[in-house]
């Protein structure tokens, strides 16, 4: 157990697969949760399959959604596993599952039996569209979710057709999920009640767009805005000297404009720009005269010299970028793992940093399918190694 | 109508009795402030006199000119004006920091020891208060004094770099990058935000309060995290070729769909989705490697066939035939779904001018204790101006 983490001693029976459950469960073994993730060999995680819509026969993702957890077999087509599984349940605080609505249920594993198993128990379904409604049948990937939720539609370039939402949508559904999944174990400290918390990963990329929501409530009907902003100009991507290498300015008020002109050696400046308005009036004069001022400039240099001046600036960074950044190093929200025969390699590691229990992050990596039997099925459940092997034998445990 | 300080509607919400004091200019701390409302703690925030910079934050509404932005992020909490600069206000800071389990902090480093906000104070003085700081580069390490706004730091994040990818990407290919919609980064860090502070008040029992450092970047790069896993297999993405090799966005006679296959099983539903065409028969579109080379091929038919079809008739027969696909909604067709008004998705909100208009409760739901949602939108210094009365 990691003594000096948040959540050290909280528990988690992990039936999640693919990215966005798993994403949730890797957060919270990061902040101290032990989860014990449960597949089989028939029935692996997707995510330990190789994806040839990427254009290659590889796994390419699980590192990142797994490290951390525990993993056993069970194979929840036979009733003796379902009846391990809710032994597991009933060792653990949390149960966590992403199948289509209505799979647990079918499965002997619904919120009532988990329930039954343990008074208390915390459960977390995520899925696309949620337990109860009309779509709630429905299959999803995240950029479908972001095509539901009304975020993908209002993201893209103005004249341009909505933009297709990527893995970020099944990250931010996982992080959701689990904030959602501490305030009920929360509330089951207060109450001793069990809670099933229900996230629907579409509604995660509509509450991306609340304010267009709220707007769209009273009769508006907002529009995308592309890389503009309502409020600031200059505001946007702009292009520098080196190809492809972008420059991002957020330009907030007149001081932070005169710094922007002083820096990038611009001296009298157009009365049409002189203020907030007159620049959001005069916005596209205004971006094809910072592309001009641009062109001639190296975008890193003048992101920093921008930043000492006050003005929001930063490169458009790609992930080389980021894997050679010394601040995001220094915070440890990139950091290197490795293993005996796996070569040192880039992980995203704490969400956040604590200044007390500071054993947060990775720290070890993505299990071998059932390496954690001997403690969760021989030390947690009390399953002699003879007991064990006739399961194997009988393809309960498989 | 929910009361935002109604004891009875929060008695039976998940984060009943929990205390949460914010500091927010930036719509990172107050959507950190916002969900931890929206599932019954009780959320005061903490303005300065002229009130937050997030009232007048775009977009606005056109009739009068409310932010609706501040509105979704505000609603269910508490205001109270406090500058903590002047020394007769921080008699108040340190009341409110007295009762409060949590404190959401959205001060820049530089500010904050003026203020009596700096970690090591807060900390001193209420050793079992949660203080978590939540700012676009963090509170530590060498860029913690940079600042951000949302288009930085979803850039920043390196999320910003890879979009667009598919349609958007083959139609303009050599535009700038795009943002997300919105405070797509901002949301992310508060969530983060959200999650560490119910995590550390988690352990406050066994350990005592403690600071918590979060960032904008850190969260973007978070929920990116797979583009990095990427580079560690040798592959640095980028928007031109991170794109699905086929499926993605197409236009339909009356509107944009997103399809996706990723299973075999999944490849022979669309075949039949599109009517089972001559070209689909090739027996060497069989194996996923061969789709996946000739995904460009692919897409062609699949936006010829498209564009003969209604969005409806398509969705509804796709996931019939259990083909992954979903209409791209607009935000009235969002509000007015009857999927999301079954699950009551939206609930009324009171504005500051009176005006009802309806809000998106939360992105989760508590079914053994659904939540309340709604409520209305503080008018600034509200507890100030009640306890005069």
């Amino acid at each position: 157990m990691n003594t000096n983490s948040p959540l050290a001693g909280v528990r988690i029976a992990d039936f999640t697969i693919h990215a966005a459950g798993p994403y949730c469960t890797h957060l919270l073994s990061q902040l101290g949760a032990e989860c014990i993730k449960i597949e089989s060999r028939t029935r692996p995680d997707a995510f330990r399959k190789p994806h040839a819509v990427y254009g290659r026969m590889q796994a390419a993702t699980f590192d990142q959604v797994s490290a951390n957890k525990l993993s056993v077999r069970l194979n929840l087509k036979q009733p003796e596993a379902i009846v391990l599984a809710k032994r597991l349940v009933a060792v653990s605080d949390i149960a966590a599952e992403s199948f289509r609505a209505g799979v647990m249920k079918r499965l002997g594993l619904g919120f009532d039996d988990l329930r039954a198993a343990k008074p208390d128990i915390v459960m977390l379904s995520l899925s696309s569209c949620g337990q109860n409604g009309p779509d709630s049948h429905f299959a999803g990937y995240a950029p479908l979710f972001g095509a539901w939720g009304g975020l993908g539609w209002m993201s893209g370039y103005s004249d341009g057709p909505p933009m297709e939402m990527r893995h970020v949508m099944d990250h931010s559904a996982g992080v959701h999920a689990a904030l959602a999944t501490m305030a009920a174990l929360h509330q089951r400290r207060r109450t001793g009640q069990a809670q099933h918390v229900d996230l629907a990963a579409r509604e995660v990329a509509s509450a991306m767009i609340g304010d267009a929501l709220l707007m769209a409530s009273l009769g508006a009907t907002p529009v995308r805005p592309g890389n503009a902003d309502l409020a600031m100009a200059p505001h946007g991507v702009y292009a520098t000297s080196q190809p492809d290498r972008w420059l991002t300015l957020a330009v907030r008020n007149d001081a932070e404009w005169h710094a922007l002109a002083r820096v990038l050696g611009q001296g009298g400046t157009d009365p049409r720009f002189a203020t907030a308005q007159g620049r959001l009036r005069h916005r596209e004069e205004l971006d094809q005269l910072l592309t001009q001022w641009l062109a001639a400039c190296n975008a890193d240099e003048t992101a920093e010299r921008l930043q000492q001046a006050g003005v929001c600036a930063h490169v458009s960074w790609n992930m080389q970028d980021i894997a050679s950044d010394r601040h995001l190093r220094e915070r440890g929200a990139v950091t290197e793992v490795s293993a005996p025969d796996i070569p040192t390699r880039l992980a995203v590691g704490a969400p956040a940093r604590f200044a007390r229990t500071n054993d947060v992050g990775i720290r070890r990596l993505t299990p071998a399918l059932g390496q954690d039997e001997d403690y969760v099925f021989g030390e947690l459940l009390g399953l002699d190694s003879a007991q064990r092997a006739d399961l194997q034998t009988r393809e309960v445990i498989l | 109508m929910q009361l935002n300080d109604s004891p009875q509607a929060a008695a039976a919400q998940p984060l009943s009795g929990c205390r949460v004091l914010e500091r927010s200019r930036t719509v990172a701390a107050a959507y950190a402030g916002r969900l931890l409302a929206a599932m019954g703690a009780r959320v005061v925030m903490l303005e300065p006199p002229g009130g937050s910079p997030l009232r007048h934050a775009a977009p606005l509404l056109d009739d009068t000119g409310e932010s609706a932005l501040f509105a979704y992020l505000s609603v269910g909490k508490r205001s109270l004006v406090c500058d903590p600069a002047s020394p007769a206000a921080r008699a108040v800071l340190e009341r409110e920091l007295d009762r409060a389990d949590i404190l959401i902090d959205d001060t820049p480093v530089n500010a904050r020891a003026a203020q009596g906000l700096d970690p090591e104070t807060v900390g001193s003085r209420f050793p079992q208060l949660v203080h978590v700081s939540v700012l676009p580069f963090g509170s530590t390490g060498p860029k913690a004094g940079w600042d951000g706004e949302e288009v930085n730091m979803v850039h920043a994040g390196g999320e910003g770099f890879l979009l667009p990818n598919g349609l958007s990407n083959e139609l303009f290919p050599d535009r700038a990058p795009l943002k997300i919609y919105g405070h797509f980064g901002g949301y992310q860090a508060g969530c983060t935000a959200a999650l560490c502070a119910l995590s550390a008040w988690w352990a406050v029992p066994q350990g005592g309060g403690q600071y918590v450092d979060v960032s904008v970047q850190d969260a973007v790069l978070s929920v990116g995290a797979f583009a990095l896993q990427r580079l560690g297999d040798g592959s640095l993405e980028h928007r031109k070729s991170r794109r699905f090799r086929y499926g993605g966005v197409f236009e339909a006679q009356d509107g944009f769909i997103e399809l996706l296959t990723l299973e075999d099983r999944q490849w022979s539903s669309l075949v039949d989705l599109l009517e089972q065409p001559a070209w689909a028969q090739d027996e060497a579109l069989r194996d996923p490697l061969e789709r996946s080379r000739r995904g460009d091929e692919i897409n062609g038919h699949v936006r010829e066939w498209m564009a003969r079809h209604q969005v409806e008739d398509i969705v509804r027969r796709a996931q019939e035939l259990g083909v992954p696909a979903a209409k791209y909604r607009t935000p009235a067709e969002v509000m007015h779904g009857e999927h999301e008004r079954e699950r009551g998705l939206f609930a009324p909100a009171t504005l500051e001018s009176g005006q009802q208009a309806e809000v998106l409760v939360a992105p989760f739901q508590f079914r053994c204790t659904p939540l309340e949602g709604g409520g209305r939108v503080p008018p600034l210094d509200e507890m100030a101006q009640e306890a005069a009365r």
